[in-house]
């Protein structure tokens, strides 16, 4: 009898437990801890336009991508006459010596990392397209925040078909893998042609709802950058009547000036200024530098020789003697674009604008280093100073760009006055105007006002000079045909199982 | 009637207790054949007094008044305990143990005993364990059981990994799951190996799919002590020993990297009145110590276990330690004859000094990147002069490694509580009911201080260098994590004539949650008693933390049938249930079926001699893996994007970005293996062992599959997902030989191998897997692709050194074309593969991978009279490691090794296997894979256990004194540290900065009162 109650009370036990661990399936649904899904951000689409400008700052340049950071100073100066490789010698020798020196191939890390950056940020521009069509969005809001992306779609485009040629056109967000591995889109280059196509409609999109840049915040892109970026694209495409009447209407927009010190332009007083249109911005976030890593502390001037100084940097990207040599006598753009490192045997050493001194030669690795890459411990805030990778702004679009395109499209159509808009630039920089000025004028004035601004290589192909710019300066290396574009990285071409096509002669 | 009993035999002992001593005579014989029995050990019970057999079998011995029983113990026959009574001539008869096959084995949720088993288990004893001076009982087994590869690093406070035939899946997820007393768990760290009685491995998928989607990688069961009952035991343990690294590379001296160096850049060093050792500098001889104190007793109610386990090991590297605390306390009651309550439970105090990375923030301070400096480092700069340290940053821009090591402080404490508690039901003869609830908690404390210091004369002999701190950092971060799991079982046993049935059914649920919460803050003073997070500078604080949470729900059954103890059938289905994965994939079932025959038990071999035990079987089963990280398939924003839309000025607008494509079809990795094996015992048991074949295919196979970066934004470039199918196929062999020789002498001698053939079968999509990032000019050096083992090395195959000029430009294609145009004579020749006339990614070959062909161990066991002597000896053969840290050299002022120096191609010396003296920067190459085999003596141990006559004086019941070394020998072809390196398949076996392998003298006391 007892037995029997026993066993009863076991089973009804057992039972009872088995019940209790399998209560339900809800059991089983455990939310991603710390995890915020898109469905739990209200802000969502406002965030994630932030997050795409966040994403110009990429600076892992030997890993995951690389928008302006090293290597984005390495293949657009570094590789031009502009500038050397610089640091020691077999310092970076690969992946940058070999950008130098032409003797880049198809597994060079930061063409891969330029690739991959860019795609990087094209991608969450289109995430970010995609979420603004939700309906909670005002549309006013909308279509200004839309013409944003767009402008910054548009503008990596232009960076990858300079860089690579035709690119693939990725200009939505694949619904699904099966959809991104057949829709050639994602899978195959597309012309030249077609890849500017999509860049001229990206822009015009954005000069047709962005605001001007006194109703815009600091920062934004705004319709004078998509104007004056539509323009330089123009240029590259030699369709100069378009270059002439936009940047024409940014000029009369009025909004924009040469500020009086040419060489205050690169310093943290120079941005966002009257001359800027657009540039990549930098500061502070959560007590710490919020920059490109990777853009400063290489760029600085390095410890040699007897050393015995806390150094600013790696010293690489170092203006060539091609680029000073480039100055005429009097121009004051050639203190304000290098730091020339004292090797007089006396021992000053250099003393820049904030008062820091660099020593002299022989305890300073390199002659020459980027005065445009400098940052100020004394004079300029940054949330952590001590740190050689310091916020940098980096201007991407400014206004004497605009006056100089102005002038080469009045040149070519024979409108407006190219002479004046030429000599508002040479005045600032000390020098006396010049009149009936030629194509090759303004070419020379772009080479030393645009020096080390990270647009040098890409001008002297578009000049369709690049071959004999490169042999003069001694980079014998280049090859006409090939080194005007960068390899298509091998690891791309071989996910995409050979549907990518290398450029030629890789 | 049992009260009647009791009495009576209460009786019959007293009534012994009252007689005077007397003389005991008899004979022992064979139970079977009617032998004597020479050599039988008799011993009075519950006392050392004791006597052998004679020639003829014959024995005489003396009992004193309460002695009543007497013990006859011999090697190869089941211990037989005899109540003498008022006997005076006692014969004995014993039977042969077949007591290996006769062991009773943990298998999950249950026991069974070993001949039972119908798939492939294997284990190993705690004392085995216990005799090895390492950290873990994982690491102690190595080489002990076939089919079971443990890689170890040796480093204090790391955990071993662990690979059960083979790898199967690419993604990180590959290590054993561990079950302690049922508490299921991915760390034993905290388990004192004194506290383990065995570890049984569950090595197939039959006997794993128990655990089903936790089985894949193989099941680790540790069975800790329980008291018994009886008088009180006290037993103290203790090992102190001397510990250093036992293969050091050889780097050039001064001279010697002058010499290098002038040749490599045409620029000769500094001249330097130094000549630094820099691993001279930065490692030590390092004692060793443990101390393990254990009571334990209990009545016939209740038993208690209390286990105190003190270790304290000193890193060969300089300030690197790591000290633990044990406790565990082990408890049984019977409440009454249906009802019993157990608890098992073990607190575990650890605290690792300088062994950590310092946290994720920082760059400095782990041994990895001291490893590194060290190696790098040129030998003509001081390492520390008069306190100041030699400046080796502002010379070549590598760190002073002494520094490394001084300028921070890492400090790792863990707290952690792990056990489990149960309740036995026993109603009936047939049904057991138990329901355990199993719980680990876990807190850890790490803590990172950086000292601020300058590159100038106060901390340098010459100021200059990028090493330098120029504020201190303080970073703390604090992770609780507590997991549960609750089983709940119900086991029917019945025995019908020759039909013996179990049936088990159970259910269990699992929970696993974590929080982590991360300060950090600089210009923190550097007094110790300061380094809080309150103390420094409030601008530049910055904190962070995070989560985690998974369940898991599973339901099980088991059912043993066994027909006249001859025929065995065992069959399992588990259904699980995971959180981790998507709601479509979430619940799996996992079935197995594992037949044997036991032969010997058949008539037809009962009139032979040979074999003493015979058994076949046969099995199939399937387990799965669900080891992916909790948001593998849950689409997240990444919160904390910024943009400085307001200048640098004022503070960034914080944005969010969606950066990571996920797979929302995430589902279960599925593992089905086939097993079949025959076990045996010949020649009186005296050999016994085992023949196993395995094929196991792993299909959906979780892997990181690259992404065109095209496809969209990615940070990474890679999507989790199950896209490949792995085969290991493989043989394991085990035999062990026992015998003893006469009264004085016996031994046994082991060995088992394990043969494992691992295949990537398809990568579902196409694209191989590219692993092995060094960095420098090299790249990858791993792909996993189909028909070539998980992590196989891929680089470019070098045939020769060019010696001319003239050689470089006669270096052609087919079509004439200058292969490497730009190389010199003394650089490498590579072979061009796809013969483009250039030398790229495409020419990279297959040259082997980490994972071996074979691998194995031998144990030797030897007792004379009072000494014990055992050997044991592991090794891997077949497989190749990458010298990823000689690969990553990129600058012509780093050190070199000394055989370079010596063996490179020169105009006079025109070798084809050693370029000329370079800077680096060199490509991936087969010149850097070489032979991964190696073969250790991994324990030698020699013990004397003291007389009892001379014990029996000093009140102590035993008393073993012994010496014993770990890695005292290794045999290696690989020219860098250590052939063992622990890493994820696809990049493991490179040698970036592995810690050496460690040699352990040390000698030890066992003591029972």
């Amino acid at each position: 009898m007892k037995r029997t109650f026993l066993i009863r009370q076991a089973l009804l036990y057992s039972l009872l437990s088995f019940f209790t661990v399998s209560c339900s399936d809800s059991f089983l649904d455990v939310p991603v801890q710390g995890g915020v899904t898109p469905a739990s951000d209200p802000g969502l689409p406002l965030r994630l336009v932030t997050g795409v400008y966040s994403s110009l700052l990429q600076g892992d340049s030997w890993g995951n991508g690389d928008v302006h950071s090293f290597a984005f100073v390495s293949v657009t100066s570094i590789m031009s006459d502009d500038a050397d490789k610089g640091s020691t010698g077999s310092d970076q020798a690969v992946p940058v010596g070999d950008i130098d020196n032409f003797t880049l191939t198809s597994t060079n890390k930061f063409c891969e990392s330029l690739w991959n950056g860019h795609y990087n940020s094209i991608g969450a521009a289109n995430i970010a397209l995609e979420v603004l069509n939700d309906p909670s969005v005002d549309p006013e809001q909308r279509d200004i925040l839309m013409g944003e992306m767009r402008f910054i779609r548009g503008y990596l485009y232009f960076n990858l078909v300079r860089m690579f040629g035709g690119v693939p056109l990725a200009l939505r967000v694949p619904i699904n893998a099966e959809d991104a591995k057949t829709d050639p889109a994602f899978n195959v280059r597309a012309d030249t042609t077609a890849v500017y196509n999509s860049i001229a409609e990206d822009l015009q999109f954005a000069i047709d709802r962005l605001p001007l840049k006194a109703q815009a915040i600091k920062g934004h892109a705004t319709k004078g950058a998509a104007q004056a970026l539509l323009a330089k694209v123009c240029m590259y495409r030699g369709q100069w009547n378009k270059v002439f009447s936009l940047t024409d209407q940014v000029i009369s927009s009025n909004q924009y000036s040469l500020l009086d010190d040419y060489a205050t332009v690169w310093r943290q007083a120079g941005d966002n200024s009257n001359e800027s249109l657009f540039e990549i911005q930098t500061g502070e976030f959560n007590n710490s530098n919020l920059n490109i890593s990777n853009y400063t502390a290489p760029q600085g001037p390095r410890s040699g020789g007897k050393g015995g100084w806390n150094d600013l940097g790696w010293g690489f990207n170092d203006p060539s003697l091609s680029l000073i040599n480039a100055y005429e006598p009097t121009d004051l753009r050639k203190e304000a674009t290098i730091i020339f490192i004292d090797n007089s045997g006396t021992h000053k050493g250099t003393v820049l604008w904030d008062g820091f001194r660099v020593p002299s030669s022989d305890s300073v690795q390199n002659l020459y280093y980027n005065y445009k890459a400098y940052t100020s411990e004394a004079k300029e805030k940054y949330a952590n100073p001590t740190d050689k990778d310091r916020p940098k702004n980096i201007k991407i679009l400014r206004y004497a760009d605009v006056l100089l395109m102005y002038a080469e499209a009045a040149l070519h159509t024979g409108l407006g006055d190219a002479d004046a808009k030429l000599n508002l630039v040479r005045d600032r920089a000390g020098l006396s105007p010049k009149s009936g000025i030629t194509i090759d004028d303004v070419w020379q004035e772009r080479h030393v006002e645009l020096a080390m601004e990270h647009d040098r290589f890409w001008d002297i192909v578009r000049q369709g000079r690049a071959a004999q710019v490169m042999h003069d300066s001694g980079k014998a290396n280049f090859e006409e045909g090939k080194h005007e574009l960068l390899p298509i990285p091998n690891s791309q071409i071989l996910l995409s199982n050979n549907q990518l096509e290398q450029n030629p002669n890789y | 009637m049992r009260r009647i009993l009791t009495v009576f035999i209460a009786l019959l002992t007293l009534s012994s207790a009252l007689a005077q001593t007397k003389t005991v005579k008899g004979k022992v014989t064979d139970a079977e054949t009617g032998e004597t029995l020479p050599g039988v050990n008799v011993i009075v019970s519950g006392t050392t007094k004791g006597t052998t057999t004679d020639m003829d079998g014959g024995f005489s011995i003396d009992l004193g008044a309460n002695e009543t029983s007497l013990s006859f113990t011999f090697v190869g026959y089941k211990t037989n305990t005899v109540l003498v009574g008022d006997r005076t001539v006692v014969d004995v008869k014993l039977e042969t143990d077949v007591q290996i096959l006769e062991d009773v084995v943990v298998v999950g949720y249950g026991v069974q005993k070993k001949s039972d088993i119908t798939g492939a288990t294997g284990s190993v004893k705690g004392e085995e364990l216990m005799r090895q001076p390492v950290l873990t009982a994982t690491q102690a087994m190595q080489g002990k059981i076939a089919g079971v590869q443990i890689i170890s690093s040796g480093q204090p406070g790391s955990s071993p990994q662990v690979r059960i035939r083979g790898v199967g899946t690419t993604f990180s997820g590959t290590n054993a799951l561990y079950v302690v007393d049922g508490v299921l768990t991915d760390d034993i760290s905290n388990i004192n190996t004194a506290d383990i009685v065995d570890m049984n491995v569950l090595k197939d998928a039959s006997s794993a799919a128990i655990y089903g989607s936790r089985g894949a990688n193989g099941v680790i069961i540790i069975t800790t002590r329980k008291g018994t009952s009886g008088k009180l035991k006290i037993s103290y343990n203790n090992n102190i020993g001397i510990r250093q690294a036992a293969n050091l590379v050889q780097m050039a001296n001064a001279a010697e990297y002058s010499n290098y160096v002038q040749a490599a850049t045409g620029d000769a060093p500094p001249a330097s009145l130094y000549n630094t050792d820099w691993y001279g500098a930065i490692l030590r001889n390092a004692i060793e110590q443990s101390h393990n104190i254990s009571l334990s007793g209990g009545t016939d109610k209740s038993t208690f276990l209390l286990n105190v386990g003190y270790l304290n090991d000193q890193g060969i590297v300089i300030d690197n330690t790591f000290k633990r605390l044990t406790i565990r306390m082990n408890d049984e009651y019977k409440i009454n004859n249906i009802l019993k309550f157990g608890l098992q439970s073990s607190y575990s105090n650890s605290v690792n000094q300088n062994g950590f990375n310092n946290l994720d923030i920082d760059a400095y301070g782990n041994i990895g990147s001291v490893y590194n400096d060290a190696y790098r480092s040129a030998p003509t700069i001081p390492s520390v002069v008069d306190g100041k340290y030699g400046n080796t940053s502002a010379y070549q821009n590598v760190g002073n490694p002494v520094l490394d090591i001084k300028d921070n402080d890492i400090n790792v404490k863990e707290n952690r509580l792990q056990g489990s508690t149960y309740l036995e039901l026993k109603p009936t003869t047939w049904l057991t009911v138990k329901s355990s609830i199993g719980a680990d908690w876990r807190n850890s404390l790490n803590r990172g201080y950086n000292y601020q210091f300058n590159n100038d004369n106060t901390t340098f002999v010459i100021s200059g260098g990028n090493q330098y701190s120029s504020r201190s950092n303080l970073a703390v971060k604090n992770t609780q994590s507590f997991r549960w799991v609750w089983d709940n079982t119900a086991t029917f046993s019945k025995k019908i004539d020759k039909s013996d049935f179990t049936f088990l059914i159970g259910a269990t649920a699992e929970k696993f949650n974590l929080t982590s919460f991360s300060a950090n803050r600089k210009d923190v003073p550097a007094d110790q008693n300061l380094w809080y997070i309150g103390v420094g500078d409030a601008n530049s604080s910055q904190n962070d933390g995070g989560g985690d949470a998974w369940a898991r729900n599973s339901y099980l059954a088991r059912l043993n049938y066994s027909y006249d103890g001859k025929y065995l059938i065992t069959a399992t289905i588990r259904r699980d249930g995971s959180s981790r994965l998507p709601s479509q994939n979430r619940w799996q079932s996992y079935p197995s079926v594992g037949v044997a025959w036991i032969l010997s038990k058949e008539g037809f071999l009962q009139n032979q001699n040979l074999f003493d035990f015979l058994k076949i079987r046969a099995s199939y089963g399937q387990v799965g893996n669900d080891q992916v990280s909790t948001n593998a398939y849950t689409n997240t924003v990444t919160q904390n994007k910024p943009y400085a839309f307001n200048g640098s000025v004022s503070p960034a607008v914080n944005g969010v970005q969606i950066d990571q494509i996920k797979d929302p079809n995430l589902t279960w990795e599925r593992t089905g293996e086939y097993d079949l094996a025959v076990e045996f015992a010949l020649l009186q048991s005296k050999l016994t062992g085992e023949v196993n074949y395995y094929d196991k295919k792993i299909e959906n196979s979780l892997i990181n599959k690259p992404l065109l970066t095209t496809w969209g934004y990615d940070l990474d470039h890679l999507i989790l997902t199950n896209a490949a199918s792995i085969q290991n196929k493989g043989l394991e062999v085990l035999l062990n030989w026992k015998d003893q020789i006469n009264e004085n002498w016996s031994y046994t001698i082991g060995a088992n191998v394990t043969f494992n053939k691992n295949n990537v079968v398809a990568l579902n999509g196409g694209e191989a897997i590219r692993g092995g990032g060094i960095g420098a000019a090299q790249g990858f050096t791993t792909l996993t692709d189909n028909g070539h083992p998980v992590g196989s090395f891929y680089v470019l195959k070098t045939i020769g050194v060019f010696n001319s000029s003239q050689e470089v430009i006669d270096y052609k294609n087919q079509d004439g074309t200058t292969i490497q145009p730009t190389a010199k004579p003394g650089d490498f020749k590579y072979f061009d593969k796809d013969d483009n006339g250039k030398i790229d990614d495409n020419d990279r070959v297959f040259a082997g991978s980490y994972q071996p062909v074979a691998y194995y161990g031998i144990n030797i066991g030897v007792n004379y009279k009072k000494f014990d002597f055992s050997l044991s000896i592991y090794g891997n053969a077949g497989n190749k490691v990458y010298n990823g840290k000689k690969a990553v050299r990129v600058s012509g002022t780093d050190n070199i090794e000394k055989d370079l120096v010596y063996n490179r191609w020169t105009n006079a010396n025109h070798t084809q296997s050693e370029p000329s003296a370079n800077t680096g920067n060199q490509l991936a190459s087969d010149y850097y894979v070489e032979s991964g085999s190696f073969v250790r003596i991994n324990n030698i141990t020699l013990g004397y256990t003291l007389p009892a006559s001379v014990l029996q004086r000093i009140k102590i019941s035993s008393l073993r004194v012994y010496v014993t070394s770990q890695n005292l020998f290794t045999y290696k072809k690989y020219s860098g540290f250590t052939a063992e390196l622990p890493g994820d398949p696809l990049n493991s076996g490179i040698e970036l900065s592995a810690y050496p392998t460690t040699r352990t003298i040390s000698a030890g006391l066992n003591i029972g009162f």
